[in-house]
């Protein structure tokens, strides 16, 4: 397995949140984190982007605890969180400015994944006026700039209309077919029609669960 | 190192993007309150100019010293700027009272000066003030009766006495002439009364003039609150941002840093937006600083430098509000009646020696008053060591706390 997670906790003010997550993931698959409004989904992807500190565990990536050198998570893991992360002044070369060098954004825009995400056709807009597909494709296009191995999303489709959502599922098969891992927490049942495997986080334990396209079932699941 | 550069270079560029919009608006806030501020200043002026205490006097005023007394008051004194003393009929004076154009009424009893001469001084003179309130106004019309009693009753009993050695003496043909000579001396000795002593006027804070200590105070204040101009700069949501690039590797100090140099940027923007004004104002003479008259906006300028230091504590302190608080309205909120409340106390709005000693403490220990005693100092040009470390001291503890905030939000 190129991703091993095992036992990671996590408490505020001793209020457990994630008891003990372990789970593993191999190249060019999909998971879905599912669990209801506070259960620690965003908890659990901010720790594997190294955002938060877990109380313990581990997190193998191909054979090296990232938990335990956090300077190498962004190297391999792209994290994309709720919001978008981006600087609402600046357009959208700016902001890919901040994570790029000149050279390699050029090249990225024209043959790589800022390409495939369709940014070049909106590179000039200010982050204020862009609509929520466009901000969600940019963050995506800064959250992958050192072509990691893992693709952490947190919500990617949240608020957003049929056709964006089609356009980040695209490039989010492009990138598993390419044998990147993606890691994303949803609501969005659309979401899991891309996802291998599906977890719901309940009372800080991942529980594996199949989704079999029946929402009721897994409003229950949720429930 | 090199992501901590870029996103120092993108804070900057953000601040950049808002500044020229950020200058016009604190140009025109600078410009609208100059105006109202050099209004009120000039209708103060020109009421507190044009004021001068009508007394009607009225009552047995057939005395010729007492006649004398006023024609000196009236032509030669200083009080005469201040004071008008008019002779009137009772029915004048009550209708004078009513209709608003008298300050008060001086009633001289029947016999009041006969009953001076004759060591008599149970015919009290009445004093009716128009204002129920216990004001200055009436305070001090109070001192000045009590003391003009006093020198009646004194100089008097000495005419008195001398009338009775010249008397005993047999010399009773030169009391008049006697008299006249001695009240005139007396009379000349109260009116030079300002030749008795020299009044030094000290200033407030560290010697300053009360219109510098206030021009200070006004470009304080103005920093104090500028949060409340440049909010825009924290108008964005920044959580999913911060917590991106901390996984990106800027971590939370480096964050903060990068956020405050460019805020810093927008604050001296301000800055720059209210001294331009200020400076066309000196050299035009429009305002008048006397510390620096003469000398246009040269003075100004060269107190420039001692302002930075000031901006760079309050632009520190604003970020620790919007960081600390949740949305943009509630910080500035905070700002505002943190920005009063301070300011008020560090003496922006009063000078701060009036206050009492505790508040006064207070005042000069808060932020505000460390950059209060840092400008009065600057602009004397010598800053002690001490005023030093309490900016720099408040500076590093917003820089430190707004870190802890970040760094608490972001773990």
């Amino acid at each position: 397995m190129d991703v091993e997670i095992t036992g990671i906790k996590k408490a505020y003010a001793g209020k457990k949140v994630l008891t003990d997550i372990s789970f593993s993931l191999e190249a060019g698959s999909c998971a879905a984190i599912l669990g209801s409004n506070g259960s620690g989904k965003s908890t659990l992807l901010s720790i594997l982007a190294g955002v938060r500190r877990a109380d313990g565990g581990s997190f193998f990536y191909r054979g090296a605890d990232l938990l335990r050198h956090p300077g190498q998570i962004p190297n391999v893991l792209g994290y994309v969180p709720q919001g978008d992360p981006l600087m609402e002044e600046l357009n959208a070369w700016d902001n890919l400015r901040l994570w790029y060098d000149r050279e390699t954004l050029r090249r990225e825009l024209s043959e790589g994944a800022l390409g495939m995400l369709g940014i070049d056709s909106f590179l000039k807009t200010p982050v204020r006026r862009m609509s929520g597909g466009m901000k969600k494709r940019l963050s995506i296009g800064c959250a992958v700039v050192s072509h990691p191995g893992i693709l952490a999303l947190d919500e990617p489709s949240a608020a957003l209309d049929p056709v964006c959502k089609e356009d980040i599922r695209s490039y989010l098969e492009a990138y598993r077919r390419a044998g990147g891992i993606v890691l994303m927490a949803t609501h969005d049942a659309q979401d899991l029609e891309l996802c291998d495997v599906c977890y719901i986080l309940r009372d800080g334990v991942l529980h594996s669960w199949q989704y079999d396209g029946d929402f009721h079932k897994l409003a229950e699941a949720l429930g | 190192m090199r992501q901590t550069a870029a996103y120092f270079l993108a804070q900057l560029k953000r601040a950049a993007r808002l500044l020229p919009g950020q200058i016009l608006v604190d140009l025109a806030v600078c410009v609208c309150a100059g105006a109202l501020a050099w209004l009120l200043i000039a209708q103060g002026a020109g009421a507190a100019a044009g004021t001068r205490y009508r007394i009607g006097m009225v009552g047995d005023l057939s005395a010729s010293y007492l006649g004398f007394g006023i024609a000196a008051l009236q032509e030669m004194d200083d009080s005469r700027f201040m004071v008008e003393l008019v002779p009137m009929s009772e029915q004048e004076a009550e209708e004078a009272f009513q209709r608003g154009e008298l300050y008060a009424v001086m009633r001289v009893p029947e016999g009041l000066m006969e009953s001076i001469v004759y060591g008599e001084n149970d015919r009290l003179i009445t004093y009716t003030a128009a204002q129920g309130q216990q004001g200055l106004g009436t305070m001090v019309m109070g001192e000045i009766t009590d003391i003009a009693s006093t020198l009646v009753t004194c100089s008097q009993s000495a005419i008195y006495g001398m009338q009775r050695i010249l008397a005993d003496q047999g010399r009773g043909e030169e009391i008049g002439w006697e008299t006249d000579k001695l009240n005139l001396a007396l009379i000349q000795m109260a009116l030079s009364r300002s030749g008795f002593g020299e009044v030094e006027i000290l200033g407030y804070g560290d010697g300053l003039s009360l219109e510098l200590y206030y021009f200070c105070g006004g470009i304080l204040l103005f920093l104090l609150l500028s949060g409340l101009l440049n909010s825009a700069f924290f108008v964005q949501d920044n959580r999913a941002f911060s917590c991106f690039v901390k996984a990106r590797g800027v971590s939370a100090p480096w964050q903060i840093l990068g956020e405050y140099l460019a805020y810093l940027l927008l604050v001296l923007g301000g800055l720059f937006s209210l001294c331009l004004p200020l400076m066309f104002a000196l050299e035009k003479a429009v305002l008048a600083v006397p510390e620096w008259e003469g000398m246009g906006a040269a003075p100004f300028v060269a107190f420039l430098p001692v302002l930075l230091p000031a901006a760079a504590l309050f632009a520190a302190m604003q970020l620790f509000f919007f960081e600390a608080t949740e949305g943009v309205v509630n910080g500035i909120l905070v700002q505002l009646i943190c920005g009063i409340g301070m300011g008020y106390l560090s003496g922006y709005f009063y000078p701060s020696a009036f206050f009492p000693e505790k508040m006064r403490v207070l005042g000069e220990a808060l932020p505000s008053g460390a950059a209060a005693r840092f400008a009065q100092a600057g602009v004397m040009g010598k800053i002690p060591g001490a005023v030093w470390a309490a900016v720099l001291g408040w500076l590093a503890v917003f820089l430190g706390l707004t870190m802890l905030v970040r760094w608490s939000r972001t773990r």
